[in-house]
């Protein structure tokens, strides 16, 4: 049973890739139906499954690739030319092969498909397109060299590695007369049946050349089977003879090849994660040690270790991202029949130009990658391609051209879709979008033209009439952002009326180690993706504006909505009364958005891990990392925080209005906290009673140090502090000095309650932060004033 | 000379055969204090207790999620079981530590006030949980009497089912 199964899930791998590559030369097959080399491989592919699937006891299988074959095995012999009827039909066998080949891999049997109509279809095609009188006896003529032909391919297939040079002499001179014999007899069919046969001899000189490269490439018994051993056979029968001299290139770049569980690798990576981690840390602490002990011989040691490490990690980590790399072509490869399909169906004339399809990705990403493509190729078949009418009344060629295009751009690969169609308009576009209740006018005022086109991802919107197969119901491009977002993707949209659309998907390379911006906000640190970062800058507060309750900036000739990182994390913050602000202008899939932080950190390479079930899925948090000091940080989610940012009341605009520290809402005085500090315990009480009246709420310290504690210790919000200067272990000066130190207590109003009346104790008052300088003996009526000021108290005394 | 052997033998097993009796029907407990309650959980669920390190705040979670530390490479939510059970928080002291427990699928920190002993109960001297109206909810494996003190031993894998 296991071997079985073991060679069950061969002939499945083995059936899937050369499946792939079967869409792509059918296509071609349609455009070139003589091309014997593509025929060949076609072939190869049905008589391949077929072969394995009878030995696996698949009849359904092996019954429609049995007919699939016969009809392919027609058309290389010449007898049919593959017009778009029969391509039809082929296709849609190939398509059922596919089915089976699933089902095949999912239940183990081949079962639950019916394949019969499609059978018939084929059956009538080898019958129906006979020529009645002379075929029949020629087909047969022709058939019957074929199992020679047949035994010889297998006889290719022999391990030519292991042979000494004299044997592959021997055996290409053995194959050579094999051939001719066997082209001898055909030919002597072809001329029985009355044909003519041209360029006997060239053919047969061609010969030779044509067969030795595969027999010099070594590397031929690999498990693919090398394609067209057989083309010179079939070439002789057909007119095609100049074909033949260049013999498909594939069979020479076979490589040596290694099968590795995906999990394997996987694992790996996991491993090298560690060691980036690792790395880091080791990074931080020679940069500690360096600091402390300078000038000792040992650190220059120590240095060169940690570079080297540190550049041998880098190159692991690339190396076996290497491994994980799949060409791109892998996900190309269906759309030229896709595009085929399309073009059908729609009645339009459209080419697909597909270029850089070895531009290299990482698996998991050219797994999630297909999906948008299809609805974006989709997209600008429909509605970007237009009709051949339209195409020639604006002076266009009938054919629309679609282009497929992927390239590296440092650490991402760009995929560009571009169509030569009508183009989009972005005022029509914010007029469908008002219609569908997608935006509102305003909104639609403050858009942007790129903004505009941006729209067409919005769930619900379709510039549509009518809904059609091919699409219409404004789901497809939703799907694509959701995509491109979870790959930390973007998307980039130009448009011209008339001329085309171009749309780029900028996506990083790897998922699993990335580049993070650490940005800091109080005394909390955030990772966000490198991906997501289009560029920082420092802004004056004054070129934040505030439009329909939204903070937005300008940022060149856009509008840019903004959101502080506290409001989205619920950071306690204090504004600092500084005159900028850091943005971080964050863009994901087609969207863009400002986020306000208090600090720029700088620039590391960080691994995701996760956060355990226990805080899976928290929003706007992807997951966590390590960092060189040991900490942890968390890495925002750019998706979630910028869907969370359309829900979040900005506290940016308001600052101004609101102005207080405290962050919190106040609905009661008792909400109010002041902390009075002084050592003298009547002083404490005298002051204690005079702000008694206004209800707020009072906690007492006795000298500097206690007070510092409770405010380190984050129990309490204070809204204003009162403090004495002359105290024991810490003064009023020092302990306003250290207060200050914390970011977030920037804005937290200090109160000296002092008897020094000196105007240098003024200054020096002053100087450590503090608002306001009471000297005793002070009414409480003065007191409460100034307290009621500072914390900016909202309540009536008669309510309090 | 065969005859002491054979002694020695019987000792032997006499020594192993009581031990395997008394392991089948003792549970080895961990105790802690939170707030003025004795608690514990089995030995078996605590992967290792450490004094506390610096945690980083996760944001919306609910207050008694006070954020994840780094377990030599491994990021761990950290709960603090006061705010959980419903107490007034208080500073970490001298005492608090990080218990980490874990079970089949998940680990977790939880933060406690004091460490009390390690503690053998036989299971004849565990009670049932008491009674409450949402029994799917309790937190409470069961009460342990020793001596003259109740020590409420809690279901760890409730302890480490995210509730919010």
């Amino acid at each position: 049973m296991d071997e079985f199964q073991e060679i069950l899930q061969d002939f499945l791998i083995e059936s899937f890739e050369l499946i792939e590559q079967l869409d792509q030369d059918l296509v071609e097959l349609e455009n070139t139906p003589e091309d014997l080399d593509l025929l060949n491989r076609i072939f190869r592919v049905a008589h391949t499954v077929k072969g394995a699937s009878s030995f696996l006891n698949f009849d359904v299988l092996t019954h429609l690739t049995h007919h699939m074959e016969d009809v392919l095995n027609k058309a290389r012999h010449g007898e049919l030319l593959i017009d778009a009827a029969i391509m039809d039909v082929v296709l849609e066998s190939i398509d059922l092969m596919k089915s089976l080949l699933h089902t095949i891999r999912d239940t183990s049997k081949d079962d639950g498909i019916e394949v019969e109509a499609c059978v018939i279809r084929l059956t009538a095609i080898t019958n129906g397109e006979n020529p009645s009188d002379a075929a029949v006896s020629e087909a047969a003529a022709v058939i019957e060299p074929e199992p020679v032909v047949e035994e010889a391919e297998a006889e290719d297939e022999l391990d030519y590695a292991n042979m000494s040079d004299d044997d592959v002499d021997a055996e290409i001179q053995r194959l050579l007369e094999e051939r001719q014999a066997a082209d001898k007899a055909k030919r002597e069919a072809k001329i029985a049946a009355g044909e003519d046969v041209p360029n006997m001899p060239e053919a047969e000189a061609q010969e030779p050349k044509a067969e030795e490269i595969p027999v010099e490439e070594p590397a031929a018994a690999a498990p693919p089977p090398p394609p067209p051993p057989a083309a010179p056979v079939a070439n002789a029968a057909a007119p095609k003879a100049e074909k033949k001299a260049t013999p498909a290139p594939v069979a020479t770049t076979v490589e040596q090849t290694i099968r590795v569980d995906v999990k394997r690798l996987d694992h790996l990576m996991n491993l090298i994660g560690e060691l980036v981690l690792g790395k880091n840390r080791l990074i931080k602490i020679n940069d500690d040690v360096e600091e402390r002990y300078e000038g000792e011989e040992f650190l220059e040691e120590l240095n060169q270790v940690v570079s080297i490490v540190s550049l041998v990690t880098t190159d692991l980590q690339i190396a076996v991202m290497k491994t994980r790399m799949l060409p791109i072509g892998k996900v190309f490869n269906k759309f030229p029949r896709m595009i085929r399909d399309l073009s059908r169906e729609l009645g339009k004339k459209i080419e697909l130009e597909i270029s850089g399809e070895e531009t290299e990705l990482d698996k998991s990403i050219v797994e999630e990658i297909g999906d948008p493509l299809v609805h974006i190729i989709r997209n600008s078949c429909d509605h970007g391609v237009e009709s051949i009418e339209r195409r020639i009344e604006s002076g266009k060629p009938e054919t629309g051209i679609i282009g497929l295009k992927a390239y590296n751009e440092g650490n991402h690969i760009v995929i560009q879709i571009t169509d030569d169609g009508a183009g989009m308009d972005p005022d029509r576009l914010k007029m469908i979008a008002i219609d569908k209740g997608v935006i509102t006018e305003k909104e639609a005022d403050i858009m942007g033209d790129k903004e505009a086109f941006g729209l067409i991802f919005r769930p619900g919107f379709s510039t549509a009439a009518a809904v059609t197969n091919v699409s219409g119901r404004g789901v497809g491009m939703d799907v694509v952002k959701t995509n491109i977002e979870k790959l930390n993707g973007i998307i980039d949209i130009e448009s011209e009326l008339g001329k085309g659309t171009v749309m780029k998907l900028k996506i990083p390379l790897t998922l699993a180690i990335i580049q993070a911006l650490l940005v800091g906000v109080q005394e909390e640190y955030y990772a966000i993706p490198l991906a997501s970062v289009l560029e920082t800058v420092r802004i004056g507060k004054e070129e934040i504006y505030t439009v329909e309750n939204r903070s937005v900036m300008r940022l060149r000739d856009e509008v840019l909505s903004l959101v502080h990182i506290a409001d989205i994390f619920e950071v306690e913050h204090v504004f600092d009364t500084s005159e900028h602000a850091y943005v971080v202008v964050l863009g994901l899939a087609e969207t863009k958005i400002g986020l306000i932080v208090d600090s720029l950190v700088g620039q590391e390479e960080i691994v995701i891990k996760s956060m355990g079930e226990y805080l899976q899925g928290m929003e706007g948090i992807a997951g966590a990392t390590i960092r060189g000091d040991g900490g942890v940080t968390l890495i925002v989610d750019v998706a979630a925080l910028m869907s969370m940012a359309k829900t979040i009341k900005s506290s940016v605009s308001s600052e101004n209005s609101s102005g207080s520290g405290a962050s919190r809402e106040k609905t009661q005085p008792s909400d109010y906290k002041v902390m009075i500090i002084d050592d003298s315990k009547t002083d404490r009480k005298i002051m204690s009673l005079a702000l008694k009246p206004l209800g707020i709420t009072l906690v007492e310290a006795t000298d500097g140090v206690e007070a510092l504690n409770i405010l380190k210790s984050g129990e309490h919000q204070f809204d204003a502090l009162l403090i004495d200067i002359e105290m024991p272990r810490m003064d009023g000066y020092t302990l306003a000095s250290e207060i200050k130190k914390y970011n977030k207590y920037k804005n937290l109003p200090l109160i000296a309650v002092t008897s020094r009346t000196g105007k240098a104790d003024r200054m020096r008052g002053v100087e450590s932060g503090m608002v306001e300088y009471i000297t005793k003996p002070y009414s409480p009526d003065y007191l409460q004033n100034v307290v009621k000021r500072n914390i900016k108290f909202s309540f009536s005394e008669e309510s309090a | 000379m065969s005859d002491k052997l054979q002694d020695i033998i019987n000792k032997q097993q006499d020594q192993i055969a009581p031990g395997e009796e008394n392991l089948d029907n003792v549970v080895q407990l961990v105790g802690f204090i939170i707030g003025e309650e004795e608690f514990s959980v089995p030995i078996l669920s605590i992967q290792e207790i450490i004094k506390p390190i610096e945690w980083t705040r996760v944001p919306r979670t609910p207050g008694y999620v006070l954020g994840v530390f780094n377990l030599r490479g491994t990021v761990i939510p950290l709960i603090d079981l006061r705010l959980k059970f419903g107490l007034p928080s208080e500073k970490m002291t001298e005492n608090s530590r990080f218990i980490v427990m874990k079970n089949e699928t998940e680990t977790a920190g939880f933060v406690i006030d004091r460490l009390t002993e390690a503690i053998r109960l036989k299971k004849s001297e565990i009670g049932s949980a008491p009674e409450t109206a949402m029994q799917e909810k309790t937190m409470i494996d069961g009460v342990g009497k020793q001596d003259d003190k109740i020590l409420t031993i809690l279901k760890v894998d409730k302890l480490l089912e995210r509730d919010f």
